[in-house]
Protein backbone atom coordinates (compact mmCIF):
# COMPACT_ATOMS: atom_id res chain seq x y z
CA UNK A 1 0.00 0.00 0.00
CA UNK A 2 0.79 3.31 -0.82
CA UNK A 3 2.53 4.80 2.40
CA UNK A 4 0.32 8.11 2.71
CA UNK A 5 -2.73 5.87 2.15
CA UNK A 6 -1.39 3.39 4.71
CA UNK A 7 -0.59 6.40 7.19
CA UNK A 8 -4.39 7.56 6.03
CA UNK A 9 -6.40 4.36 7.08
CA UNK A 10 -3.94 4.38 10.59
CA UNK A 11 -4.98 7.52 11.84
CA UNK A 12 -8.37 7.11 10.70
CA UNK A 13 -8.83 3.48 12.43
CA UNK A 14 -7.32 5.17 15.43
CA UNK A 15 -10.10 7.87 15.08
CA UNK A 16 -12.72 5.45 15.28
CA UNK A 17 -11.15 3.33 18.08
CA UNK A 18 -11.37 6.10 20.15
CA UNK A 19 -14.89 7.35 19.35
CA UNK A 20 -15.44 3.52 20.68
CA UNK A 21 -13.91 4.11 23.58
CA UNK A 22 -10.98 2.16 22.76
CA UNK A 23 -8.22 3.65 23.66
CA UNK A 24 -5.49 1.68 24.08
CA UNK A 25 -6.44 0.21 20.24
CA UNK A 26 -6.37 4.05 19.26
CA UNK A 27 -2.92 4.37 21.15
CA UNK A 28 -1.40 2.01 18.88
CA UNK A 29 -2.40 3.02 15.74
CA UNK A 30 -1.27 6.77 16.61
CA UNK A 31 2.14 5.32 17.69
CA UNK A 32 2.41 2.98 14.38
CA UNK A 33 1.52 5.95 12.21
CA UNK A 34 4.21 7.70 13.70
CA UNK A 35 6.26 5.43 13.20
CA UNK A 36 5.60 5.23 9.77
CA UNK A 37 6.12 9.27 9.31
CA UNK A 38 9.16 9.20 10.79
CA UNK A 39 10.78 6.45 8.47
CA UNK A 40 9.18 8.03 5.50
CA UNK A 41 9.72 11.99 6.27
CA UNK A 42 11.67 12.28 2.76
CA UNK A 43 8.32 12.03 1.11
CA UNK A 44 5.95 13.86 3.55
CA UNK A 45 6.53 17.28 3.16
CA UNK A 46 4.52 18.36 6.14
CA UNK A 47 5.73 15.52 8.59
CA UNK A 48 7.05 18.13 11.30
CA UNK A 49 3.44 18.98 11.41
CA UNK A 50 1.65 15.78 11.23
CA UNK A 51 4.25 14.57 14.37
CA UNK A 52 3.29 17.35 16.14
CA UNK A 53 -0.17 16.65 15.82
CA UNK A 54 0.03 13.35 16.57
CA UNK A 55 1.93 13.87 20.01
CA UNK A 56 -1.02 15.70 20.81
CA UNK A 57 -3.08 13.02 20.09
CA UNK A 58 -1.22 10.35 21.50
CA UNK A 59 -0.65 12.87 25.11
CA UNK A 60 -4.23 13.08 25.14
CA UNK A 61 -5.24 9.43 24.58
CA UNK A 62 -3.32 8.28 27.43
CA UNK A 63 -4.71 10.76 29.38
CA UNK A 64 -8.22 8.61 28.44
CA UNK A 65 -6.81 5.68 29.65
CA UNK A 66 -5.61 6.89 32.49
CA UNK A 67 -8.38 9.12 33.73
CA UNK A 68 -10.48 5.60 32.63
CA UNK A 69 -8.27 3.26 34.86
CA UNK A 70 -8.50 5.62 37.74
CA UNK A 71 -12.30 5.55 37.89
CA UNK A 72 -12.80 3.49 41.29
CA UNK A 73 -14.62 -0.03 41.55
CA UNK A 74 -17.53 0.90 43.56
CA UNK A 75 -19.07 4.37 42.76
CA UNK A 76 -22.21 5.64 44.27
CA UNK A 77 -25.55 4.07 42.17
CA UNK A 78 -28.45 6.44 41.42
CA UNK A 79 -31.46 5.73 43.38
CA UNK A 80 -33.20 3.61 40.49
CA UNK A 81 -30.41 1.48 40.40
CA UNK A 82 -30.16 0.64 43.97
CA UNK A 83 -33.60 -0.11 43.95
CA UNK A 84 -33.28 -2.65 41.09
CA UNK A 85 -31.08 -4.58 43.21
CA UNK A 86 -33.04 -4.55 45.99
CA UNK A 87 -35.69 -6.09 44.14
CA UNK A 88 -34.40 -8.15 41.76
CA UNK A 89 -30.84 -9.46 43.57
CA UNK A 90 -32.62 -10.21 47.03
CA UNK A 91 -32.72 -14.36 47.31
CA UNK A 92 -36.10 -13.63 49.47
CA UNK A 93 -38.38 -10.99 48.35
CA UNK A 94 -41.03 -11.19 50.80
CA UNK A 95 -41.64 -9.39 54.20
CA UNK A 96 -38.66 -8.52 56.71
CA UNK A 97 -35.93 -10.90 55.82
CA UNK A 98 -37.03 -9.54 52.09
CA UNK A 99 -35.69 -6.09 53.55
CA UNK A 100 -32.85 -7.90 55.05
CA UNK A 101 -31.81 -9.94 52.02
CA UNK A 102 -32.58 -6.21 49.68
CA UNK A 103 -29.66 -4.63 51.94
CA UNK A 104 -27.35 -7.76 51.86
CA UNK A 105 -27.82 -7.59 47.87
CA UNK A 106 -26.56 -3.82 47.63
CA UNK A 107 -23.47 -5.14 50.20
CA UNK A 108 -22.39 -7.27 47.55
CA UNK A 109 -22.40 -4.85 44.59
CA UNK A 110 -20.14 -2.87 47.09
CA UNK A 111 -22.70 -0.22 47.99
CA UNK A 112 -21.85 -0.50 51.78
CA UNK A 113 -22.54 2.96 53.07
CA UNK A 114 -26.43 2.27 52.14
CA UNK A 115 -26.83 -1.38 52.91
CA UNK A 116 -25.38 0.07 56.38
CA UNK A 117 -28.65 2.43 56.51
CA UNK A 118 -30.51 -0.52 55.96
CA UNK A 119 -29.18 -2.85 57.88
CA UNK A 120 -28.95 -0.24 61.01
CA UNK A 121 -33.15 0.33 60.36
CA UNK A 122 -33.33 -3.85 60.56
CA UNK A 123 -31.09 -4.12 63.80
CA UNK A 124 -34.01 -3.59 66.11
CA UNK A 125 -35.88 -6.34 64.52
CA UNK A 126 -36.79 -9.27 66.70
CA UNK A 127 -36.33 -11.68 63.36
CA UNK A 128 -33.56 -9.99 61.39
CA UNK A 129 -31.72 -8.02 64.16
CA UNK A 130 -28.92 -10.37 64.54
CA UNK A 131 -28.28 -11.06 60.92
CA UNK A 132 -28.35 -7.22 60.51
CA UNK A 133 -25.77 -6.82 63.29
CA UNK A 134 -23.44 -9.50 61.99
CA UNK A 135 -24.15 -7.71 58.13
CA UNK A 136 -23.01 -4.40 59.55
CA UNK A 137 -20.20 -6.03 60.82
CA UNK A 138 -19.31 -7.02 57.61
CA UNK A 139 -19.95 -4.02 55.85
CA UNK A 140 -17.04 -2.35 58.06
CA UNK A 141 -14.88 -5.13 57.53
CA UNK A 142 -15.18 -4.11 53.75
CA UNK A 143 -15.14 -0.12 54.40
CA UNK A 144 -12.08 -1.04 56.82
CA UNK A 145 -13.54 1.17 59.44
CA UNK A 146 -13.64 -1.68 62.14
CA UNK A 147 -13.22 0.82 64.86
CA UNK A 148 -16.82 2.21 63.81
CA UNK A 149 -17.94 -1.86 64.25
CA UNK A 150 -16.68 -1.92 67.33
CA UNK A 151 -18.73 1.14 68.45
CA UNK A 152 -21.73 -0.60 66.93
CA UNK A 153 -20.82 -3.73 69.11
CA UNK A 154 -20.78 -1.42 72.14
CA UNK A 155 -23.63 -0.08 71.75
CA UNK A 156 -25.08 -3.09 71.12
CA UNK A 157 -23.84 -4.78 74.57
CA UNK A 158 -24.99 -1.71 76.35
CA UNK A 159 -28.29 -0.49 74.72
CA UNK A 160 -30.09 -3.98 75.24
CA UNK A 161 -31.17 -4.01 71.69
CA UNK A 162 -30.19 -8.16 72.13
CA UNK A 163 -30.05 -10.63 74.76
CA UNK A 164 -27.07 -11.51 76.01
CA UNK A 165 -27.09 -14.87 74.16
CA UNK A 166 -27.55 -13.02 70.54
CA UNK A 167 -24.38 -10.08 72.21
CA UNK A 168 -22.32 -13.54 72.47
CA UNK A 169 -23.16 -14.55 68.97
CA UNK A 170 -22.09 -11.58 67.40
CA UNK A 171 -19.29 -10.91 69.50
CA UNK A 172 -17.93 -14.28 68.29
CA UNK A 173 -18.74 -13.37 64.88
CA UNK A 174 -16.81 -9.80 65.43
CA UNK A 175 -13.84 -11.49 67.01
CA UNK A 176 -13.03 -13.94 64.25
CA UNK A 177 -12.93 -11.59 61.67
CA UNK A 178 -10.93 -9.20 63.13
CA UNK A 179 -8.50 -12.37 63.72
CA UNK A 180 -8.45 -12.87 60.74
CA UNK A 181 -7.26 -9.51 59.74
CA UNK A 182 -4.45 -9.39 62.42
CA UNK A 183 -5.82 -6.55 64.48
CA UNK A 184 -5.14 -6.01 67.91
CA UNK A 185 -8.59 -5.61 69.35
CA UNK A 186 -10.54 -7.78 71.91
CA UNK A 187 -14.13 -7.41 71.73
CA UNK A 188 -15.33 -7.02 75.40
CA UNK A 189 -18.09 -9.62 76.24
CA UNK A 190 -21.34 -7.97 77.40
CA UNK A 191 -21.51 -7.94 81.19
CA UNK A 192 -24.56 -10.26 81.54
CA UNK A 193 -22.34 -13.14 79.12
CA UNK A 194 -20.06 -13.99 82.03
CA UNK A 195 -22.22 -16.95 83.10
CA UNK A 196 -22.73 -18.04 79.79
CA UNK A 197 -19.11 -18.12 78.75
CA UNK A 198 -19.05 -20.27 81.78
CA UNK A 199 -21.04 -22.89 80.62
CA UNK A 200 -20.78 -22.56 77.36
CA UNK A 201 -16.46 -22.01 76.87
CA UNK A 202 -15.56 -20.83 73.26
CA UNK A 203 -13.51 -23.89 71.68
CA UNK A 204 -10.48 -22.65 69.79
CA UNK A 205 -10.88 -22.82 66.15
CA UNK A 206 -9.13 -26.24 64.69
CA UNK A 207 -8.23 -26.85 61.02
CA UNK A 208 -10.83 -29.58 60.76
CA UNK A 209 -13.59 -28.50 62.50
CA UNK A 210 -16.87 -28.17 61.36
CA UNK A 211 -18.30 -25.73 59.27
CA UNK A 212 -20.06 -22.26 60.91
CA UNK A 213 -23.49 -22.13 59.47
CA UNK A 214 -22.75 -18.09 59.31
CA UNK A 215 -19.86 -18.56 57.39
CA UNK A 216 -21.16 -20.64 54.46
CA UNK A 217 -21.89 -18.93 51.30
CA UNK A 218 -24.95 -20.72 48.76
CA UNK A 219 -23.26 -23.64 47.25
CA UNK A 220 -24.46 -24.27 43.76
CA UNK A 221 -22.48 -27.40 42.61
CA UNK A 222 -20.11 -29.86 43.84
CA UNK A 223 -17.37 -31.82 42.79
CA UNK A 224 -16.87 -35.02 44.57
CA UNK A 225 -13.73 -37.29 43.58
CA UNK A 226 -15.03 -40.76 44.02
CA UNK A 227 -12.57 -44.06 45.08
CA UNK A 228 -11.05 -44.98 41.32
CA UNK A 229 -10.13 -41.83 40.82
CA UNK A 230 -12.80 -40.52 38.31
CA UNK A 231 -14.57 -37.36 39.72
CA UNK A 232 -18.49 -36.67 39.68
CA UNK A 233 -20.02 -32.90 39.12
CA UNK A 234 -23.39 -32.74 40.95
CA UNK A 235 -25.80 -29.80 41.28
CA UNK A 236 -27.09 -28.54 44.85
CA UNK A 237 -30.94 -28.88 44.77
CA UNK A 238 -31.25 -27.24 47.89
CA UNK A 239 -28.92 -25.95 50.60
CA UNK A 240 -30.06 -25.65 54.55
CA UNK A 241 -27.06 -24.06 56.19
CA UNK A 242 -23.95 -26.79 56.22
CA UNK A 243 -26.26 -29.02 54.66
CA UNK A 244 -26.39 -29.60 50.94
CA UNK A 245 -28.80 -31.93 48.96
CA UNK A 246 -28.08 -33.94 45.90
CA UNK A 247 -30.01 -35.91 43.66
CA UNK A 248 -28.75 -38.70 41.94
CA UNK A 249 -29.84 -40.44 39.01
CA UNK A 250 -30.65 -44.56 40.00
CA UNK A 251 -28.93 -45.37 37.23
CA UNK A 252 -25.69 -44.02 38.59
CA UNK A 253 -25.11 -46.86 40.86
CA UNK A 254 -21.34 -46.57 40.90
CA UNK A 255 -22.06 -43.26 42.64
CA UNK A 256 -24.57 -44.79 45.03
CA UNK A 257 -22.84 -47.40 46.24
CA UNK A 258 -20.25 -45.50 47.61
CA UNK A 259 -22.10 -42.36 49.14
CA UNK A 260 -22.42 -44.79 52.31
CA UNK A 261 -24.23 -43.00 55.46
CA UNK A 262 -21.32 -41.76 56.95
CA UNK A 263 -18.98 -41.91 54.55
CA UNK A 264 -16.09 -38.44 55.06
CA UNK A 265 -15.77 -37.50 51.57
CA UNK A 266 -12.18 -36.16 51.53
CA UNK A 267 -11.59 -34.38 48.58
CA UNK A 268 -14.89 -32.08 47.67
CA UNK A 269 -15.08 -29.11 45.49
CA UNK A 270 -17.62 -26.49 46.22
CA UNK A 271 -18.29 -23.88 43.38
CA UNK A 272 -20.47 -21.06 45.41
CA UNK A 273 -21.18 -17.72 42.93
CA UNK A 274 -18.31 -16.19 44.03
CA UNK A 275 -15.77 -18.65 44.17
CA UNK A 276 -14.49 -21.94 44.34
CA UNK A 277 -13.61 -23.99 47.57
CA UNK A 278 -11.96 -27.31 48.63
CA UNK A 279 -12.87 -29.12 51.52
CA UNK A 280 -14.24 -32.55 53.05
CA UNK A 281 -17.89 -33.12 53.59
CA UNK A 282 -19.76 -36.05 55.05
CA UNK A 283 -22.65 -38.24 53.65
CA UNK A 284 -25.44 -37.62 56.13
CA UNK A 285 -28.11 -39.54 54.72
CA UNK A 286 -29.54 -41.86 51.49
CA UNK A 287 -32.98 -42.12 50.18
CA UNK A 288 -34.56 -43.25 47.48
CA UNK A 289 -37.62 -40.55 46.22
CA UNK A 290 -40.71 -42.60 45.76
CA UNK A 291 -43.09 -39.88 44.58
CA UNK A 292 -42.80 -36.90 42.03
CA UNK A 293 -41.33 -36.05 39.29
CA UNK A 294 -38.08 -37.60 40.26
CA UNK A 295 -39.38 -40.70 41.60
CA UNK A 296 -36.99 -43.15 41.71
CA UNK A 297 -33.98 -40.71 42.17
CA UNK A 298 -31.63 -40.97 45.28
CA UNK A 299 -31.58 -37.48 47.62
CA UNK A 300 -28.31 -37.85 49.37
CA UNK A 301 -27.28 -35.11 51.85
CA UNK A 302 -23.93 -34.04 52.62
CA UNK A 303 -22.95 -32.03 55.68
CA UNK A 304 -20.28 -29.62 54.94
CA UNK A 305 -17.34 -30.56 57.30
CA UNK A 306 -14.80 -27.83 56.11
CA UNK A 307 -14.78 -25.81 53.24
CA UNK B 1 -34.52 -21.04 36.36
CA UNK B 2 -37.18 -18.71 35.72
CA UNK B 3 -38.53 -16.89 38.66
CA UNK B 4 -42.53 -18.41 38.86
CA UNK B 5 -45.14 -16.90 40.85
CA UNK B 6 -48.02 -19.38 41.00
CA UNK B 7 -50.33 -16.95 42.95
CA UNK B 8 -49.94 -14.41 40.52
CA UNK B 9 -49.32 -16.36 37.43
CA UNK B 10 -46.04 -14.82 36.45
CA UNK B 11 -43.33 -15.48 35.22
CA UNK B 12 -40.18 -13.65 35.52
CA UNK B 13 -37.41 -14.76 32.61
CA UNK B 14 -33.72 -13.22 32.73
CA UNK B 15 -31.97 -12.39 29.69
CA UNK B 16 -28.34 -11.07 30.06
CA UNK B 17 -26.61 -9.71 27.49
CA UNK B 18 -22.80 -10.42 28.02
CA UNK B 19 -19.49 -9.51 25.86
CA UNK B 20 -16.50 -7.71 25.75
CA UNK B 21 -16.38 -3.43 26.91
CA UNK B 22 -17.71 -1.33 24.43
CA UNK B 23 -19.07 -4.67 22.12
CA UNK B 24 -22.35 -2.74 22.47
CA UNK B 25 -24.53 -4.34 24.72
CA UNK B 26 -25.89 -1.02 25.68
CA UNK B 27 -26.73 0.02 22.71
CA UNK B 28 -28.21 -3.28 22.28
CA UNK B 29 -30.80 -2.56 24.91
CA UNK B 30 -31.32 1.21 23.77
CA UNK B 31 -32.61 0.32 20.51
CA UNK B 32 -34.60 -2.26 21.90
CA UNK B 33 -36.08 0.51 24.60
CA UNK B 34 -36.63 2.53 21.31
CA UNK B 35 -37.75 0.03 19.23
CA UNK B 36 -40.35 -2.36 20.92
CA UNK B 37 -42.55 0.00 22.68
CA UNK B 38 -45.74 -2.29 22.85
CA UNK B 39 -43.45 -4.68 24.82
CA UNK B 40 -41.31 -2.70 27.03
CA UNK B 41 -43.42 -2.50 30.36
CA UNK B 42 -40.77 0.17 31.91
CA UNK B 43 -37.91 3.06 32.38
CA UNK B 44 -34.29 1.65 31.03
CA UNK B 45 -32.36 1.63 33.89
CA UNK B 46 -28.73 2.21 33.40
CA UNK B 47 -25.43 3.13 35.43
CA UNK B 48 -22.67 4.31 33.62
CA UNK B 49 -19.26 5.96 34.39
CA UNK B 50 -17.99 8.94 32.36
CA UNK B 51 -16.57 7.62 29.16
CA UNK B 52 -20.28 5.87 28.84
CA UNK B 53 -19.20 2.86 30.03
CA UNK B 54 -21.28 0.60 31.67
CA UNK B 55 -20.63 0.47 35.22
CA UNK B 56 -22.82 -1.93 36.98
CA UNK B 57 -25.52 -3.31 34.41
CA UNK B 58 -28.51 -1.87 32.26
CA UNK B 59 -31.97 -3.19 32.95
CA UNK B 60 -35.09 -2.92 30.90
CA UNK B 61 -38.21 -4.73 31.21
CA UNK B 62 -39.92 -6.62 28.83
CA UNK B 63 -44.08 -8.36 28.16
CA UNK B 64 -44.13 -11.25 26.58
CA UNK B 65 -47.90 -11.33 26.75
CA UNK B 66 -49.08 -14.90 28.09
CA UNK B 67 -47.87 -18.54 28.26
CA UNK B 68 -50.15 -21.48 29.55
CA UNK B 69 -52.39 -18.64 31.47
CA UNK B 70 -49.13 -17.20 32.69
CA UNK B 71 -47.99 -13.59 32.09
CA UNK B 72 -44.62 -13.71 31.42
CA UNK B 73 -42.22 -11.29 31.81
CA UNK B 74 -38.51 -10.54 29.91
CA UNK B 75 -36.20 -8.96 32.10
CA UNK B 76 -32.86 -7.49 29.99
CA UNK B 77 -29.40 -6.70 31.31
CA UNK B 78 -26.33 -5.93 30.47
CA UNK B 79 -23.22 -6.53 32.15
CA UNK B 80 -20.42 -4.05 32.47
CA UNK B 81 -17.54 -5.52 29.83
CA UNK B 82 -14.39 -4.47 31.52
CA UNK B 83 -12.45 -7.08 33.35
CA UNK B 84 -12.28 -5.61 36.47
CA UNK B 85 -16.30 -5.31 37.17
CA UNK B 86 -15.97 -9.54 37.24
CA UNK B 87 -17.61 -9.83 40.46
CA UNK B 88 -20.54 -7.76 39.31
CA UNK B 89 -20.73 -10.11 36.34
CA UNK B 90 -21.25 -12.54 37.85
CA UNK B 91 -23.79 -11.11 40.49
CA UNK B 92 -25.85 -10.01 37.18
CA UNK B 93 -25.97 -13.70 35.74
CA UNK B 94 -27.38 -15.05 39.09
CA UNK B 95 -30.49 -17.16 37.94
CA UNK B 96 -30.51 -16.25 34.15
CA UNK B 97 -32.35 -18.24 32.38
CA UNK B 98 -31.15 -16.78 28.60
CA UNK B 99 -27.90 -15.55 27.54
CA UNK B 100 -27.28 -12.80 23.81
CA UNK B 101 -23.48 -13.14 23.46
CA UNK B 102 -22.44 -9.87 21.89
CA UNK B 103 -19.33 -10.36 20.41
CA UNK B 104 -16.90 -7.30 18.23
CA UNK B 105 -16.55 -7.73 14.70
CA UNK B 106 -13.28 -5.52 14.63
CA UNK B 107 -10.29 -7.53 14.04
CA UNK B 108 -8.40 -5.64 17.24
CA UNK B 109 -10.68 -7.12 19.55
CA UNK B 110 -10.37 -10.68 18.53
CA UNK B 111 -8.89 -11.65 21.72
CA UNK B 112 -11.07 -9.90 24.00
CA UNK B 113 -13.87 -12.09 22.43
CA UNK B 114 -12.41 -15.05 23.36
CA UNK B 115 -12.01 -14.20 26.72
CA UNK B 116 -15.32 -12.79 27.40
CA UNK B 117 -16.62 -15.88 26.01
CA UNK B 118 -14.23 -18.42 28.21
CA UNK B 119 -15.30 -15.98 31.16
CA UNK B 120 -19.27 -16.31 30.81
CA UNK B 121 -18.17 -19.76 30.44
CA UNK B 122 -16.54 -19.77 33.68
CA UNK B 123 -19.29 -17.66 35.48
CA UNK B 124 -22.21 -19.58 34.17
CA UNK B 125 -20.65 -23.43 35.72
CA UNK B 126 -20.00 -21.21 38.88
CA UNK B 127 -23.80 -20.84 38.97
CA UNK B 128 -23.44 -25.10 37.98
CA UNK B 129 -24.78 -24.17 34.58
CA UNK B 130 -23.65 -25.38 31.42
CA UNK B 131 -22.73 -22.78 28.27
CA UNK B 132 -23.69 -25.85 26.35
CA UNK B 133 -27.07 -26.38 28.39
CA UNK B 134 -28.44 -22.76 28.74
CA UNK B 135 -30.29 -20.91 25.71
CA UNK B 136 -27.77 -18.92 24.28
CA UNK B 137 -26.86 -16.51 21.12
CA UNK B 138 -24.22 -14.77 19.42
CA UNK B 139 -24.23 -11.65 17.65
CA UNK B 140 -21.35 -10.30 15.95
CA UNK B 141 -22.00 -6.62 16.10
CA UNK B 142 -20.38 -3.38 14.51
CA UNK B 143 -20.63 -5.14 11.15
CA UNK B 144 -21.06 -1.29 9.82
CA UNK B 145 -17.39 -0.27 10.96
CA UNK B 146 -16.03 -2.01 7.55
CA UNK B 147 -17.90 1.14 5.69
CA UNK B 148 -15.66 2.80 7.60
CA UNK B 149 -12.26 1.22 6.23
CA UNK B 150 -12.05 -0.41 10.02
CA UNK B 151 -10.63 -3.91 9.65
CA UNK B 152 -13.40 -6.26 10.92
CA UNK B 153 -13.57 -10.32 11.13
CA UNK B 154 -15.18 -11.95 8.36
CA UNK B 155 -17.74 -14.22 9.96
CA UNK B 156 -16.49 -17.23 8.93
CA UNK B 157 -13.46 -16.58 11.07
CA UNK B 158 -15.75 -15.28 13.91
CA UNK B 159 -18.23 -18.75 14.05
CA UNK B 160 -14.69 -20.43 14.08
CA UNK B 161 -13.52 -18.34 17.04
CA UNK B 162 -16.58 -18.61 19.18
CA UNK B 163 -19.15 -21.12 17.73
CA UNK B 164 -16.81 -23.89 16.60
CA UNK B 165 -18.32 -26.10 19.70
CA UNK B 166 -21.18 -23.76 20.74
CA UNK B 167 -23.15 -24.51 17.33
CA UNK B 168 -25.49 -21.66 18.53
CA UNK B 169 -27.60 -19.29 16.25
CA UNK B 170 -25.71 -16.40 15.79
CA UNK B 171 -26.71 -13.07 14.03
CA UNK B 172 -24.29 -10.34 12.35
CA UNK B 173 -25.56 -6.80 13.76
CA UNK B 174 -25.03 -3.43 13.97
CA UNK B 175 -26.69 -2.29 17.10
CA UNK B 176 -25.74 1.60 16.42
CA UNK B 177 -28.55 1.00 13.07
CA UNK B 178 -30.79 -1.48 14.69
CA UNK B 179 -29.47 -3.97 12.00
CA UNK B 180 -29.80 -7.81 13.64
CA UNK B 181 -31.19 -6.06 17.20
CA UNK B 182 -34.70 -7.61 16.95
CA UNK B 183 -33.28 -10.91 15.31
CA UNK B 184 -31.02 -11.54 17.83
CA UNK B 185 -33.51 -11.18 21.08
CA UNK B 186 -36.36 -12.82 19.43
CA UNK B 187 -34.03 -15.46 18.82
CA UNK B 188 -32.43 -15.89 22.35
CA UNK B 189 -36.48 -15.49 23.59
CA UNK B 190 -37.38 -18.51 22.03
CA UNK B 191 -34.96 -20.38 22.83
CA UNK B 192 -35.21 -19.25 26.66
CA UNK B 193 -39.24 -19.87 26.21
CA UNK B 194 -38.37 -23.72 24.77
CA UNK B 195 -36.30 -24.06 27.79
CA UNK B 196 -38.68 -22.82 29.87
CA UNK B 197 -41.84 -24.83 28.61
CA UNK B 198 -39.04 -28.10 28.77
CA UNK B 199 -38.97 -27.20 32.33
CA UNK B 200 -42.60 -27.09 33.22
CA UNK B 201 -43.31 -29.81 31.69
CA UNK B 202 -45.23 -28.02 29.07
Amino acid sequence: MDVKKEIKSLLNQAEVYKSQGLFREALEKYIRSGKLIQKHQKVISNHKSLLNSLAKKVRAVKEDIQRFESIPLNQEMPESVLNIIKQKFAVKKEGIEGELEGAVALAKFGQYERALDEFKQLVKNETVGVDAAKNIIRCHMALDSVEEGVKHYRHWCESGVFVPEHVENIRRFFQERIDRKKLDIQLQASPGVGSLQDIEPVPPRKEDEEVREEDLIDITTVVIALKEGRSREFDVSFQSGTLINLLLSDKDTQTLEQMEEGLVLENVQFFSPIAMFEGKARVESKSQIDSGPKMGYYSVDLKIMSI
Amino acid sequence: MANINLKLREIEVKVVYYGPGRCGKTTNLEYIFKTFRKQVTGQMVSANTEGDRTLYFDFLPMGLGKVKGYDVRVQLYTVPGQVKYGATRRMVLREVDGVVFVADSMDVRREKNMLSLKDLHQNLKGYGLSIFKIPLVLQYNKRDLGEQGIPLMPIGQMERDLNRQLKVPSFPASAVKGEGVGPTLKACLKLTLQSLKQQMGW
